[in-house]
C-alpha cells in the first residue's frame, strides 16, 4: 500500500481519499492510521454476498481517509482492540450483513432481536446481583429502546442496551434511488438532527458530483445547522430539568425552545427544518429586512435564555443533583470514542465545525468547553449552555447580511465515494455514500448519537439506578437516528 | 427560582391561552413505533406553557393500563409490534387508538417493507387521526380535545 500524501483541504469542502487494502494487512493498516493520530469516524459494509466490502473510516483534521478491504468468506480481523470505538460497528455489521470478526470475542448482538438474552448481555454474576429491564415502552413520552441494568440494590454495575427497535431499513431503502432523492432518507433518520443529516448527505453527494458549495450555499446551511442547534441545546437543558423534578426550569426552557421552534417556521416554512437543506442547491432567502427582524428576535432570545440558565446555574437544590453524576472521564470518552458535547465536557476538544471548510464557520472557531472539565451531568450541560452562546454569536454574525438562493458550482473534482462529516447538536454526523452513475448503491449514516450510545452505559455504571434518567438525559441521544 | 416564576408568569400571559372547557379529563398512553422522533418533540410541546394541555384534564400516563387513548406514532416496525400490541392489550375498555403523523398514517417517508408491520391500521383500530409531518403542538392538541366527548361515551364511534 502506497502512503497517500496528506490531504490539505483547499477547496470549500472536506477532503476524501479512499484507499484499497488487502485482507492480510487490515489491521496493519488501520494501526498505521490510529497512530498517525488519525481518528476512527466508522465502519461499513458494502457490496452483497458475492463481493462483499469493509471499509473503516479515519478523521485527520478536514479530511477523511477510507480503508477499503475485500471480505472472503464472510470473514476478515477485528480491530476492536486497536480501537474500541469500532464495537458497535462490527456487531452491526454482523448482524446485518453476516461478516464474522475473527479475535471480536465475544461478538454480542447489537441489532439481532431474534437472539436469547444471554447472546447480547455481558454476564455479570456476583452476590445480590440481579438484572432491571426497561423498556421497550417507558413511561414519559420517550423513544423506544430497552435497557437492561445489572445491579446491587441501587448501584449500577454494568448497563447493557438494546436499540434498533426503531430499525426501519432506511439506508436500504434507500439503496437504488437517484442521488438527490436519497436525501430524504438520511434527514428522516431523524427529525432532532435532520438538518444535520441533510446537510451531510448533500455534502457527500456534491463531492460524489464534482459540485463545490459557493458562499451563499454556505451561509446558508451554517444558518440551518445553528438553528437546529438552538433548539436542541434549550430542548436538552430543559429535558435534564425535567430528570431531576425541577419544573420550573423545565418548563422556562420549553418556553424558549418553543419560541426557537416558532422561528425556524418563521424563517425556512417547518418547524424542524426539513426540507430546507437540498443537493447542490440552497432557497432559503432571508432579506435584509427579515434578516435584521430575525436578529432582533434571536438577541431577545439570548437574553432570556441567559437569565433562566442563570436560574438554573445558580439554584443550589439544582447543582447539588447534578454534580459528580455520570461520570465519564477523558480517557474513557476518547477510548470509546465519544463526540460532541459529551466529548468536550470531558475534557476531549474534537468539534467538526472547526473542520468544515463547506460551512461557514470562521478561522477564529473554537470549540466550546465548561469551565470544569468534570466530564459529568453538570458538565455537559454547561458545555450546552456555553454552545449557546456561540451559536447566538453565528447566527448574529450570518445575519448581518442578507441571504441569497444559490446553486453550488460544477467546477470541483468527483471524488470516488461521498463523504461528509457534519457535527450534530449531539456531535460528529458521518454520511458516506457509495453510487453506480446515478443511483445509490450504498448510504451509512453514523451520527452523534450512534458515537456516544457506549460512552452512555459506561457513564451510567457505578451510579445509583434512579439518576439513571438523569444521565440520560444529560447526553440526551436519539434513538431514531441509531436504529435508522 | 422567583425570576424562573416570573417569566413563565410572563410567557403564559402572551400566551394568552383561551379559557378551559368543561371539566374533563383523558388519559393519554404514547407509543413510539418507529418514528423519527419529531412527533414525540411536538407531543412533549404540548405540555409547554404556550399550549399546557394538562389545563384540560389531558394527560400522559406513565402504564396502559391508566390510559383512555393510545396514542401512536411511527410506521410501526416489526420489532415494535409486539410490544404495541402488549401495551393496547393491557388497556381498559373503553379504549381509543389515536395516530400521530403521517408515518403512522402510512404516507411518510417509511423504510424498507421487511422492516415493518404497520401501518398503525393494519394492526389496531384507529380512531383519531392527526396527519402532518409532524403535526404541530397545536394540530395536536385540537384532535385530542375534539376526541374528550367520544371518550366520554363508549357506545358511540
Amino acid at each position: 500500500m502506497s502512503r497517500p500524501r496528506r490531504l490539505r483541504a483547499a477547496e470549500p469542502r472536506q477532503g476524501v481519499a479512499a484507499i484499497e487494502v488487502e485482507g492480510s494487512r487490515w489491521r496493519e493498516s488501520c494501526r498505521r492510521e490510529l497512530g498517525d493520530g488519525a481518528r476512527f469516524c466508522g465502519a461499513y459494509a458494502s457490496g452483497d454476498r458475492l463481493a462483499r466490502r469493509w471499509s473503516a473510516l479515519f478523521a485527520d483534521g478536514p479530511s477523511t481517509r477510507v480503508l477499503t478491504t475485500r471480505v472472503d468468506r464472510d470473514q476478515l480481523p477485528t480491530i476492536v482492540d486497536l480501537v474500541a470505538a469500532a464495537q458497535w460497528d462490527e456487531r452491526e455489521a454482523h448482524d446485518l450483513h453476516g461478516l464474522r470478526f475473527e479475535g471480536h470475542e465475544p461478538l454480542r448482538a447489537l441489532v439481532d432481536h431474534t437472539v436469547d438474552t444471554a447472546a447480547w448481555t455481558t454476564p455479570v454474576e456476583g452476590r445480590g446481583v440481579h438484572q432491571v429491564a426497561v423498556g421497550p415502552v417507558h413511561a414519559g413520552v420517550i423513544e423506544s429502546g430497552h435497557f437492561r441494568f445489572h445491579v446491587v440494590g441501587e448501584r449500577i454495575l454494568h448497563l447493557d442496551t438494546r436499540l434498533f427497535y426503531k430499525h426501519r431499513g432506511l439506508e436500504r431503502a434507500a439503496e437504488g434511488r437517484e442521488l438527490p432523492d436519497g436525501l430524504r432518507f438520511a434527514q428522516r433518520a431523524c427529525g432532532a438532527c435532520a438538518v444535520t443529516n441533510a446537510v451531510a448527505y448533500a455534502q457527500a453527494c456534491e463531492s460524489v458530483l464534482g459540485l463545490l458549495p459557493t458562499r451563499e450555499l454556505r451561509r446558508a446551511r451554517t444558518l440551518l445547522l445553528e438553528l437546529e442547534r438552538l433548539y436542541n441545546h434549550l430542548n436538552d437543558i430543559g429535558a435534564a430539568c425535567a430528570g431531576i423534578g425541577f419544573a420550573s426550569g423545565n418548563m422556562a426552557f420549553a418556553a424558549l425552545k418553543e419560541r426557537a421552534m416558532r422561528l425556524n417556521k418563521e424563517l425556512a416554512g417547518h418547524r424542524f427544518l426539513f426540507g430546507s437543506a437540498e443537493v447542490g442547491a440552497s432557497r432559503l432567502v432571508l432579506a435584509s429586512q427579515l434578516a435584521g427582524r430575525t436578529r432582533g428576535q434571536l438577541r431577545e432570545l439570548r437574553q432570556d435564555a441567559a437569565q433562566v440558565w442563570r436560574e438554573v446555574r445558580f439554584s443550589g437544590s439544582v447543582q447539588a443533583r447534578l454534580g459528580g453524576v455520570g461520570v465519564l472521564d477523558r480517557d474513557s470518552a476518547a477510548r470509546l470514542g465519544a463526540v460532541g458535547p459529551a466529548a468536550r465536557a470531558s475534557g476531549l476538544e474534537q468539534d467538526t465545525r472547526s473542520d468544515s471548510p463547506g460551512l461557514w464557520y470562521g478561522s477564529s472557531f473554537a470549540a466550546a468547553g465548561p469551565e470544569a472539565r468534570t466530564g459529568d451531568v453538570s458538565a455537559r450541560l454547561q458545555v450546552r449552555a456555553s454552545e449557546l452562546e456561540s451559536t447566538f454569536e453565528v447566527l448574529d454574525d450570518l445575519l448581518s447580511a442578507p441571504i441569497a438562493a444559490d446553486i453550488a458550482s460544477p467546477s470541483g473534482p468527483k471524488a470516488p465515494i461521498g463523504v461528509a462529516r457534519v457535527e450534530s447538536p449531539r456531535g460528529e454526523t458521518v454520511c458516506v455514500l457509495e453510487h453506480d452513475l446515478f443511483r445509490l448503491r450504498r448510504l451509512h449514516l453514523r451520527t452523534g448519537s450512534y458515537a456516544n450510545w457506549p460512552a452512555l452505559a459506561e457513564a451510567s455504571a457505578r451510579n445509583l439506578l434512579p439518576d439513571f434518567p438523569l444521565i440520560n438525559k444529560s447526553f440526551e441521544l436519539c434513538y431514531a437516528c441509531v436504529d435508522r | 427560582m422567583f425570576v424562573l416564576l416570573r417569566h413563565l408568569q410572563r410567557v403564559r400571559r402572551e400566551a394568552a391561552l383561551p379559557p378551559r372547557r368543561g371539566a374533563r379529563s383523558l388519559a393519554i398512553r404514547h407509543v413510539d413505533a418507529g418514528s423519527c422522533n419529531a412527533c414525540e418533540h411536538e407531543l412533549t410541546a404540548t405540555a409547554a406553557p404556550q399550549y399546557d394541555l394538562q389545563r384540560f384534564g389531558l394527560d400522559i400516563v406513565a402504564s396502559p393500563r391508566h390510559a383512555d387513548v393510545l396514542l401512536v406514532t411511527g410506521p410501526v416496525t416489526t420489532r415494535m409490534e409486539g410490544a404495541l400490541l402488549a401495551a393496547y392489550e393491557a388497556m381498559p375498555e373503553p379504549r381509543r387508538v389515536a395516530a400521530l403523523g403521517d408515518c403512522a398514517l402510512g404516507c411518510g417517508v417509511l423504510g424498507a417493507a421487511a422492516e415493518l408491520a404497520g401501518p398503525l391500521d393494519r394492526l389496531l383500530p384507529v380512531d383519531i387521526r392527526i396527519p402532518g409531518c409532524p403535526p404541530t403542538p397545536q394540530e395536536i392538541a385540537d384532535a385530542i380535545l375534539d376526541a374528550i366527548p367520544a371518550s366520554q361515551s363508549p357506545g358511540s364511534p
